[in-house]
């Protein structure tokens, strides 16, 4: 009797063993990638460390010496005000064009090839281009139109002051991301019931009206989704900045993650590169809180 | 009272509102496709005639070649070629292990049961939304310490740790019918087995569509490679792309070679996407956790 049971215990171990076996190979690379970096990655926060392999221990010294860098509170500023601009400015690009995207209209497939691909070309042959349509030459693509309508009186640099650099980032930022929440909102749109929108045209509601009361409340975890999305995408802001400015001019266009890379591994200080992770992490956390409590409160005035 | 007509007009006539709607798209969708065609375009031009031609021209007048030979010639120092072999290369084998050792774990975390299942799920979605920066030095390190910089094994195992493919392709397995399973079962099937004749077969769609974006993930990865890649004839596409541009001094002066990469690596992305654009589109809803 004693004998049976153990026999079905064993065997029920086995069983649960095996079913951890198909686990195994990828929890092994979660393991040593991800677990353990993030681990490291506080570890390596507490040193003074370098590549040679050389550590000494120095508490929360490199905390402390961020915390009081002015250039990394600037990169802060900077990549908190292009959050607040790209994040909103990509979710209403975005929604008008889903919206439209929605109804019935002619070449739907073009369209969509025209919005969505961009999501997935790399920044290299991407950002190049967009270099060469922002070139300075009176010949550059955008400096010639803008001169040939008249907004412009003469050929200019784009990255040469702050507000323009940011103006040409969140341009291509734009255009580069916004196919991602298009589709997003896209697939959410198509999955509201029709007879949602049926009730409201017979209560007598307006376009805007149906789009605030139906639309959006539907809407509500896809946007949540696209939030936090965007948020990391923002904080990560990285590429853009490398190819136009290299953070210039006067370190305007310095992001957080740009910084980093300078501390990190043009300077080498691996220490300090690890703490100013730890901060990021901090403010993107908080940053996503914040997003998400407003989208909370906007979709509950809107159901009310 | 005539601009009230009017709306009246386009109100009730489903066409109108169809055509102004596709027009008002069809002008926006103009302006997103003007990167890609200037690109295509420049290449096709001389450097010196991108630069000073005036107007511009979106049809080059002179159209030549010649940019991609440079481009492709052994001579150029970085050679662009090599770039692309390398970038293949590496994505062919990080989409194909990364498949391999995700599938069965999906398999694990939707159909079978075993202690810290839950725990584990949960920590593998957590983690999708640390943003990837904190792992940016100590990767580095383990890199490092392993021995590894400078070589494609750096570019390939830290990918594999990643849970965004096992996330998607669990969601999808969620769907896998009661019924089909204890069939398996009464029929004496192994999980293994059974994995492979009816999981597989079930998320193909899910597999393709996993597949074709980590592929294009590691065709386009930028600030990784730059970090651990150093050898000339091992530097990825768009490393090689950057020094190829960084010989020039003023990158413009090369902009017909440079248009004509910034090109040679687009394309491929572009074809994945009109010949696959259903797969992607469908990972992008299901990244987000809905079918």
């Amino acid at each position: 009797m004693t004998n049976m049971k153990q026999k079905i215990f064993s065997n029920k171990l086995w069983w649960e063993l095996g079913n951890w076996g198909f686990l195994l190979p990828h929890f092994f690379f979660f393991i040593l990638f991800i677990i353990i970096p993030l681990i490291s990655n506080i570890q390596i926060s507490f040193y003074n460390w370098n590549l040679l392999g050389q550590k000494t221990f120095v508490g929360f010294q490199n905390f402390v010496r961020i915390w009081t860098d002015d250039r990394f509170w600037l990169a802060v500023k900077n990549t908190v005000i292009f959050a607040i601009v790209s994040i909103p400015l990509v979710i209403i690009v975005a929604m008008i064009i889903a919206l439209i995207l929605n109804q019935k209209v002619y070449g739907k497939l073009w369209l969509l090839i025209a919005f969505v691909s961009p999501t997935f070309f790399g920044s290299v042959g991407i950002l190049t281009t967009w270099k060469w349509i922002y070139a300075s030459y009176p010949t550059g693509l955008l400096n010639y139109y803008l001169t040939k309508f008249g907004i412009l009186r003469e050929a200019i640099s784009w990255f040469e002051t702050p507000a323009r650099a940011w103006l040409c980032i969140i341009i291509t930022t734009v255009w580069w991301i916004v196919g991602f929440s298009v589709l997003l909102y896209l697939g959410a749109l198509q999955r509201i019931p029709p007879e949602q929108y049926e009730a409201a045209k017979i209560d007598g509601a307006g376009p805007w009206k149906i789009f605030w009361n139906v639309t959006l409340p539907w809407m509500r975890n896809v946007l949540f989704f696209d939030v936090v999305r965007q948020v990391l995408l923002a904080f990560g802001l990285f590429d853009q900045v490398y190819f136009f400015t290299g953070g210039g001019p006067a370190g305007s266009t310095r992001t957080m993650v740009y910084y980093l890379y300078l501390i990190g591994f043009t300077r080498q200080e691996l220490g300090q590169a690890a703490a100013i992770s730890w901060y990021i992490f901090a403010i993107v956390l908080i940053f996503a809180l914040i997003q998400l409590f407003m989208l909370t409160k906007t979709i509950r005035s809107a159901e009310e | 009272m005539q601009e009230k007509n009017w709306l009246k007009l386009f109100k009730s006539n489903k066409k109108l509102q169809r055509i102004v709607l596709s027009i008002i798209l069809w002008i926006i969708a103009a302006i997103w496709y003007i990167p890609i065609f200037w690109m295509l375009s420049t290449s096709l031009k001389s450097s010196q005639v991108a630069i000073t031609e005036n107007p511009p021209r979106w049809i080059p007048q002179e159209p030549t070649l010649e940019n991609y030979k440079i481009v492709f010639s052994p001579a150029s120092g970085i050679s662009v070629m090599r770039g692309i072999i390398n970038s293949f290369f590496v994505a062919i084998i990080s989409t194909f292990l990364g498949l391999v050792i995700a599938t069965p774990a999906a398999y694990a975390l939707s159909r079978l049961r075993f202690r810290g299942r839950n725990a584990i799920f949960w920590s593998y979605v957590a983690i999708l939304a640390f943003p990837g920066v904190l792992f940016l030095v100590p990767q580095y390190f383990i890199i490092h310490s392993l021995g590894l910089m400078d070589n494609y094994l750096a570019l390939i195992l830290p990918g594999l740790g990643s849970t965004f493919g096992v996330f998607l392709l669990r969601q999808y397995m969620l769907g896998i019918p009661r019924e089909l399973e204890d069939a398996a079962w009464i029929d004496g099937c192994s999980r293994l087995r059974f994995l492979i004749t009816v999981v597989l077969p079930y998320v193909k769609p899910a597999l393709t569509t996993l597949a074709l974006m980590s592929f294009l993930g590691s065709w386009n990865s930028f600030l990784w490679p730059l970090l651990v890649l150093n050898s000339p004839e091992k530097l990825t596409l768009p490393i090689a792309l950057v020094r190829f541009s960084a010989g020039w001094g003023d990158p413009f002066r090369g902009i017909g070679p440079l248009m004509a990469g910034a090109f040679v690596s687009v394309a491929p992305t572009l074809i994945i996407f009109i010949v696959f654009h259903k797969y992607l589109m469908q990972g992008i809803s299901l990244s987000a956790g809905e079918k």
